[in-house]
């Protein structure tokens, strides 16, 4: 009764990852027969300013959504986690934008963050500041993605923080109130510290999510400008479809692949010290 | 002056009522019981001396300060959970400290404290441990500590006992008990068994449905309960209660129920009080005699099953044609068997009397 | 006090919950605006419109998206349904050689980020020849390791004396598996439904790979291609064609919205 699963997981999970390896060291048009290219394809993509340059966008784009997204997933689990009126309608509110495709949320920000028409502007405008070029200045590009994304999914770590919130005892903080902490010092000793795998589990995800970015600078700035916000598996796409490198394309996937499993692990690390501390 | 004071302290939740017009003095030092069953109040009242609870109404003293408003952290006590509420992620001595840091007390007076209550609990051994490394009775005793070191106006114990097994809590009993009388800090005890409230208070408050039924030294409520209630919930094993009514016959008052009749002492005052009342008798009181001598003033039960528990051994027997179930705490060496008869005395001057109110009829000396 | 805390709760959370769902409010109004109109902040047009919404229809075949969408994800739900339960159950109450390393190759799937196979799986679906085909859209989703690992733990749970029993009458697994088990597991159903047609219903990029033809592109890759290959010609349009994607999701989403919020979070901890 298995046996399909089996047959699946040969041709579409076992074969395909053999299979990159392979295409790793060819070099392959898809119309002509491939051919060996050894290690050129590695070689290659060591020196490939556009890849490396993608890997930089991604640590940029990381560097300020890692943080948001704990900061603001945090705060409003912590303002969910009482008894309110609605609640159900707060947390479905927040969690909107996590069903909702990340296509339609790209077309969507593109617009709002339009320089001339924009909805960002506009109410910028309205307060007095003056507008910004959000999608084409070079500096503001990659952090605008950063802040939609964050946007896109703060429902879905606001859920992960609400469940890891249930777990503190009563009794704890019930004790440690009785003790004498102030509102600060509870969260400081007792809630931040007993959030501590949620927030593992927050970096993680939200770090592999950003490895994978795709639809939103492949419809909002196409990469740019100045490739600032190409991002590595755009920069794979293009190989495949627009290049037609499909070596050198499987180079980059397996590449990536090793980029996450590294930053994953050393996160972990990192992690598992300052939690020993 | 009184350590911890209610007065006309009340709590409802909503639409009911969970504590009525509360109101007791705790003297300095005391240990406290509050006892009763779920839904008596006891961990309500215990939670609004802490500041867990809002109080409806009334006042709440401590030293003679009003408490009522203050937030849990301003009132200087403090509280062992039920679950002890260790927090998870500190080890011993963090948790120990945590509350004193908060405070900003010197490191070094931190130390001693630690110091001090980790050898009078034997904590010292563990101090570098994580909670999940310890056993139950273990992590009570951190959680004790933790309330010793912050030397609170008031000690407050929600059901400590409750999670332990029976061995570890006649032991910890026992060195609760022994560690406030050492610190002498007034400790309010709540706990649902009653075995815990006799051998730890020095006063014991026995609640139900949110009013307290009696206030006293534990002897007191065995001997005099003052009413049916605190009869049958003090004492192990319970009091037999058998329904009847009063009668006079040639100036010798009688209790009479279906085929039962027991001679009464002549000063109990039943001056104006209803006929149907209910007989009370620990099973300890009554005298057997297996022999059968159906002595005078005696009643002659059936025996259905002999409990023999060793040294002391619980007779189950059938009087009178309803028939009634009693309970006798035998000591003989000579146990009766099941279908046996035996005479069964009791002895009036332990005879407990409760009207149709369950108020106990008292004794006149 | 405690009353001004709790108003000003409530406010921030009333501005922060506006922050999500208003930006979905104004493309809504502004599918209905002429082009004018449209960039203004108001959220009720002047001049309402169906325009927009003509426009796009005629301009590119989203009809014909919205039922490859659908053929699509119903179909890869009902295979990750009925061949992934039957996949699980077997790991998880038959014995079989080879159930060990089932197991573990299921979970290593997992740690493979999905970039890696892209490439071969897409010069597979080229060598045989399915490009601009449905196979090509269904075909590498027709097994979902986390909806077999989440159904797999739920099986477990059930407990071995049903099977027996139902074996001892004569049944046949398969028979256990739909007749007992399922209605049994309505719960993890639900959720494995709701995460695998909605993974199907956003996904774009594998479409953006395998299939050219308008006529065959779901409706996220179609919208893309649409509103950024300029067919769109205004904002309004391209808008409006988001909107065809989104209105129905969120109309399940408000009466779902508990099964919603329990299947994705579940599904995204879990991978």
């Amino acid at each position: 009764m298995a046996a399909p699963y089996a047959v699946f997981l040969l041709a579409f999970a076992a074969y395909p990852i053999v299979f990159a390896l392979v295409l790793v060291f060819l070099r392959w048009d898809l119309v002509t027969a491939p051919s060996i290219a050894g290690f050129d394809n590695i070689r290659l993509l060591a020196n490939d300013g556009r890849f490396w340059r993608a890997v930089a966008n991604t640590f940029v784009f990381l560097s300020i959504h890692v943080p948001l997204q704990i900061v603001t997933a945090l705060g409003l689990a912590l303002a969910l986690n009482r008894k309110l009126v609605l609640r159900g309608f707060w947390r479905a509110a927040f969690f909107l934008p996590v069903v909702i495709s990340g296509a339609v949320v790209a077309i969507l920000w593109s617009n709002l963050y339009a320089t001339d028409v924009g909805l960002i502007n506009k109410l910028l405008v309205r307060i007095g500041l003056s507008p910004v070029s959000w999608l084409t200045d070079p500096n503001t590009a990659m952090p605008a993605i950063a802040v939609m994304v964050t946007w896109k999914n703060v429902g879905f770590y606001v859920i992960i923080y609400l469940a890891g919130l249930q777990y503190i005892p009563r009794s704890c903080q019930e004790a440690i109130e009785i003790e004498g902490a102030s509102a600060w010092q509870r969260f400081r000793f007792l809630t931040l510290p007993s959030l501590l795998p949620q927030t593992i589990l927050v970096i993680t995800l939200s770090t592999i999510n950003g490895f994978q970015l795709f639809i939103e600078p492949y419809v909002m700035t196409g990469g740019g400008p100045l490739r600032r916000t190409y991002s590595v598996v755009l920069y794979l796409y293009n190989n495949a479809f627009a290049y037609q490198k499909m070596g050198y394309a499987a180079t980059i996937g397996v590449a990536l692949a090793l980029i996450i499993g590294a930053v994953v692990l050393i996160q972990r690390r990192v992690i598992g010290r300052a939690e020993a501390l | 002056m009184p350590s911890v004071s209610f007065d006309h302290v009340r709590k409802t939740f909503g639409e009911m009522t969970v504590v009525e017009d509360f109101n007791l003095s705790v003297a300095d030092g005391e240990l406290l019981v509050l006892v009763g069953g779920s839904g008596s109040g006891k961990s309500t009242i215990l939670r609004m001396v802490a500041g867990l609870e809002e109080v409806t109404s009334g006042t709440i003293r401590i030293d003679e300060r009003d408490v009522t408003a203050l937030a849990p952290r301003a009132r200087d006590v403090a509280m062992v959970f039920q679950d002890y509420g260790l927090y998870p992620h500190m080890t011993v001595r963090e948790n120990l400290s945590l509350g004193l840091r908060i405070r900003k007390i010197d490191p070094k007076e931190i130390d001693r404290r630690v110091t001090w209550a980790g050898g009078m609990l034997g904590l010292a051994p563990l101090l570098d441990r994580k909670p999940k490394a310890l056993s139950g009775g273990q992590r009570q005793r951190v959680a004790m500590g933790r309330a010793m070191v912050r030397e609170p106006k008031v000690f407050l114990f929600d059901e400590p006992l409750s999670n332990l097994d029976a061995g570890l809590r006649a032991q910890m009993r026992i060195e609760i008990g022994g560690l406030q009388r050492r610190l002498k800090t007034t400790t309010i005890y709540v706990t649902h068994d009653q075995v815990e409230a006799m051998t730890l208070g020095d006063r014991i408050v026995v609640l139900a449905d949110g009013r307290i039924q009696q206030v006293g030294h534990p002897i007191a409520l065995y001997r005099t309960p003052v009413n049916r209630f605190v009869a049958g919930f003090i004492g192990t094993p319970t009091m037999n209660f058998v329904e009847g009514s009063l009668q006079r016959e040639n100036g010798q008052l009688t209790f009479a129920a279906e085929g039962v009749s027991v001679a009464l002492s002549g000063n109990m005052s039943t001056d104006g009080r209803s006929e149907k009342v209910t007989l009370g008798i620990r099973p300890e009181d009554l005298r057997v005699d297996p022999a059968g001598d159906s002595a005078a003033g005696g009643l002659r039960g059936l025996v259905v099953l002999v409990e023999r528990l060793g040294g002391t051994s619980h007779v189950h027997f059938d009087v009178g044609s309803r028939p009634h179930r009693l309970m006798a705490s035998v000591t003989n060496d000579r146990l009766p068997d099941v279908g046996e008869t035996i005479a069964v005395h009791v002895p009036p001057q332990h005879v407990h009397l409760f009207g149709a109110d369950g108020q106990a009829f008292s004794r006149s000396t | 006090m405690r009353t001004l805390r709790r108003i000003g709760l409530y406010v921030a959370l009333g501005l922060a919950a506006l922050t999500f769902i208003y930006p979905f409010l104004w493309m809504a109004s502004s599918t209905f605006k002429p082009r004018e109109e449209f960039g203004s902040l108001a959220l009720i047009p002047d001049h309402f419109t169906l325009d927009n919404y003509r426009t796009m229809w005629a301009r590119a075949p989203f009809g014909r998206a919205l039922l490859n969408s659908t053929l699509v994800a119903t179909t890869i739900t009902l295979s990750v349904l009925v061949f992934g339960s039957m996949t699980a159950y077997a790991m998880a109450r038959l014995r079989f050689r080879g159930r060990p390393a089932l197991n573990a190759a299921t979970l290593g799937v997992l740690l493979v980020p999905g970039q890696l196979t892209l490439i071969p799986l897409y010069t597979l679906i080229v060598q045989l020849g399915l490009i601009d085909t449905y196979p090509a859209l269904i075909l590498p989703y027709l097994f979902n390791a986390t909806a077999i690992l989440m159904m797999r733990q739920f099986f477990l749970q059930i407990p071995q004396s049903l099977i027996d029993a139902a074996r001892m009458d004569g049944m046949s697994e398969l028979r256990i598996l739909f007749t007992i088990f399922w209605p049994l597991s309505k719960p993890v159903l639900s959720i494995v439904a709701i995460f695998t047609f909605m993974g199907s219903w956003n996904e774009v990029l594998w479409p953006l790979l395998v299939v050219r033809d308008e006529q065959l592109m779901t409706l996220p890759q179609l919208l893309t291609v649409f509103a950024l290959g300029g067919g769109a010609g205004s904002v309004g349009v391209s808008l409006a064609s988001a909107m065809v994607l989104v209105v129905p999701v969120v109309i399940a989403y408000m009466f779902l919205q508990r099964n919603f919020i329990e299947s994705m979070a579940g599904a995204g901890i879990k991978g």
